[in-house]
Formats: structure tokens, C-alpha cells, sequence
């Protein structure tokens, strides 16, 4: 056999075996190049070992090649994630500004708030906006409330009702409450249910509620002993 | 079947909290004006839509609003609004349905503020819809409201 007749011809010097631990020890920390360098740097003997050498210089090679694709994947994925965090963010602030727009009570004149309703009025909507204009008033002791409702063409018969209830409620606070822009679909939504609208006003814009309290304001005035402030008889 | 689902389409909305009541509302709407539906009863499909998706964020643990725009193909179309959550059920649904009350019974006028509604939610989607319909499921309920076009 022609094997048997060959010689081992491996000659392993400390310095050859002292210079692959230092390449491996390079690539131990992330040093790929330099690991590779060594190992191929070193093909004076062409020699079994020197075959070692090579198959452990394609390793790491491979090695390097995955970290690097690891790492790219990595940032890929980092920085998506940083994308969906803000977009997250943006989320709950959106939800914030709906939270905070279903409700919007503008205080438009000393003594004077308005509720300007516009969207989809729900029943959880229009209870969520009774509390509020209540709490509201007393709060800021509003003398007159503007409901708006310009904006609203269709509610429901007993969201409906609880609107005008909802404005007999802030007379029993001893404001005065407007309702304005009643559109003739709700108009008819209220007679054909029988709501009661004694005591509750209404006008027919915004601009009318407006004016109609400056009129109401005025008239005190003139009545009132000088020095009292406009608005907040 | 394969012919209605060539003719509707069908959109989903996950509804987690108050605030997707109103965005869904919106697109209802909106879908609902393209879908032929005059500009008042589009309102309604939105009330409706509303009304169902606050109840999903309510009661509902989570939940998902289905709009089908049945086109019809040819006879009458319908829009169709699902509303599926996995909460529990409704114990008694008639009582439900009833203005001032939820599905234990009447509401305290008292709690109104606390519980943050009226209890006449499924009341408006019964008055609004032309139909109403409520099925349990192995995992919580659907209600269903149809309006024809």
C-alpha cells in the first residue's frame, strides 16, 4: 500500500503552534482580519498542519461573515423597533388629542362657555359631555353655557333627550343654558318624542346665543351698582 | 358563498379602548356614503357603530368591528356592522335593549356619571338599524346590525 509506504512529514515547532493560538485568540475578540492574516500568513511548510491552518482560517472567515450578517440584522431590527416605538407614541398622543377634542369646552366670553359638538354622538359621549359641562361651570362659575350642535345632523331619540337634560341640569346649577344650531332632522327628534322644552332656550347659531347673552349681560349692567364686574353678576 | 364574498366588502377594526370608537365611527361613515347610503342615514350607521365599539371597550375585554358592504349583485345591498368581543355574555338581552338599563337590569340615574353612559346604547342600535341580531359564542358574543340600502 502506498500509504503505509509514506512518511509523516509534520513537523509542529512551538513557534507554529504558538502563532495559531494567538491567530485564534484574535478572533476571540472579534479580530477576524488579523486571525486570518496570521493563519494564511504562514504557508512557508506545505505540510498537513499547514492544511489545518487553512481549514481553520476558512472558518473564521465564515464566522466573521455570519457575525457581520448577525449584526447588520441586529441594528436592522433595532432601528425598526426604534420606528415602531415613535409610531407607537404617536399613537397615544392621537388618542390623547380625541380624548381631549370629544369635549373641547371654550370659555369664548368671561362667564360664557362654549360646548361645540361635532362627530358622532354616542350615548357614552353625551354623558361623558354632561359631566364635563357641569363640572365645568362650576369650576370656572360660568353664568351662561353654549351647546352647539351645528355640527351634529342625526342622534339618537334618547341621546336626544338627554341633551335637554343635560341643559335643565346646568339651570339647576343657576347658569343659563343655550342650545344652538338644531338642525331640523333633530328638531323633529325632539317633538315627536315629547321632550319637555320648557326652560331650555335655544337659538338658532352660535353667533345668535352669543349676542343674545351680550343683550342679557348689558341689561344687568345697566342695573348693577358701578364697579361690579361685567360678566360675573 | 364564493359569490357574496366577490360582491362585499369587508373591513375589520380592532377596538381596544374609547378612542377607536370614534375612528371607527368616522370610516363607518364614510365607507357607509360610499356605499350608496344617503348622508342621514350614514349618521346612523356611524351612531350605531359607535355606540357598539364603546360597548367592545366597555364590557368587552377585546374585541373587533366587522363593516360588510354587500353590494347585493343586483337585488337589495346591506351593509352589515358586527360587533365581536370575548367578554362575557349579555345575562338578559331584553332588558339590555331597554332604554335606562344594562343586562342586569335598570340603571340607578345616580350611577350615570360614574358608569359612564346613559344605558341606551343597544336601544339606539335596535332604533337605528333595520336589523338586530345577537348570538353567542363559544368565546364571548357578536351583535350584528344590518342596514339595507
Amino acid at each position: 500500500m502506498a500509504d503505509k509506504d509514506r512518511k509523516p512529514q509534520v513537523t509542529v515547532t512551538s513557534e507554529r503552534l504558538q502563532k495559531v493560538i494567538e491567530a485564534l485568540s484574535f478572533a476571540s475578540v472579534d479580530e477576524f482580519d488579523t486571525c486570518i492574516a496570521l493563519l494564511q500568513g504562514s504557508a512557508d511548510e506545505q505540510d498537513e498542519f499547514n492544511e489545518l491552518e487553512t481549514a481553520f482560517s476558512i472558518f473564521v472567515k465564515e464566522l466573521s461573515e455570519a457575525k457581520n450578517e448577525v449584526t447588520k440584522a441586529l441594528s436592522k431590527a433595532e432601528s425598526a423597533n426604534r420606528q415602531l416605538e415613535a409610531k407607537l407614541e404617536t399613537i397615544e398622543m392621537q388618542q390623547a388629542a380625541i380624548r381631549e377634542l370629544s369635549t373641547p369646552i371654550i370659555e369664548v366670553w368671561a362667564g360664557v362657555l362654549c360646548l361645540p359638538v361635532v362627530g358622532v354622538v354616542d350615548s357614552q359621549r353625551s354623558a361623558e359631555m354632561t359631566e364635563t359641562l357641569l363640572e365645568t361651570i362650576v369650576a370656572k362659575q360660568a353664568r351662561t353655557a353654549i351647546v352647539d350642535i351645528t355640527g351634529i345632523d342625526v342622534m339618537d331619540t334618547k341621546t336626544a333627550d338627554h341633551f335637554i337634560k343635560m341643559a335643565r341640569a346646568v339651570r339647576l346649577l343657576g347658569a343659563e343654558c343655550i342650545v344652538s344650531g338644531i338642525n331640523p332632522g333633530i328638531a323633529q327628534t325632539l317633538t315627536h318624542i315629547g321632550v319637555d322644552l320648557t326652560g331650555v332656550r335655544t337659538m338658532r347659531s352660535l353667533r345668535d346665543a352669543l349676542q343674545f347673552h351680550l343683550k342679557e349681560t348689558e341689561q344687568l349692567a345697566a342695573h348693577a351698582t358701578p364697579g361690579t364686574p361685567l360678566g360675573r353678576m | 358563498m364564493a359569490d357574496a364574498r366577490v360582491r362585499a366588502r369587508v373591513r375589520v377594526f380592532p377596538v381596544a379602548g374609547r378612542e377607536d370608537a370614534v375612528l371607527v365611527a368616522t370610516q363607518a361613515r364614510r365607507l357607509a356614503q360610499q356605499f350608496g347610503l344617503g348622508a342621514k342615514r350614514a349618521a346612523e350607521v356611524a351612531i350605531v357603530v359607535s355606540e357598539l365599539a364603546t360597548n367592545i371597550a366597555k364590557h368587552g375585554v377585546r374585541g373587533d368591528l366587522t363593516l360588510t358592504l354587500d353590494d347585493g349583485g343586483g337585488r337589495r345591498g346591506e351593509l352589515t356592522v358586527a360587533a365581536r368581543d370575548v367578554g362575557p355574555p349579555i345575562r338578559d338581552l331584553a332588558t339590555a335593549v331597554t332604554d335606562g338599563c344594562d343586562g342586569e337590569g335598570p340603571i340607578d340615574p345616580a350611577l350615570f356619571l360614574h358608569r359612564g353612559g346613559l344605558g341606551t346604547g343597544l336601544g339606539a342600535v335596535l332604533r337605528l338599524s333595520d336589523r338586530f341580531e345577537y348570538q353567542e359564542l363559544p368565546e364571548g358574543k357578536v351583535i350584528t346590525a344590518r342596514f339595507f340600502r
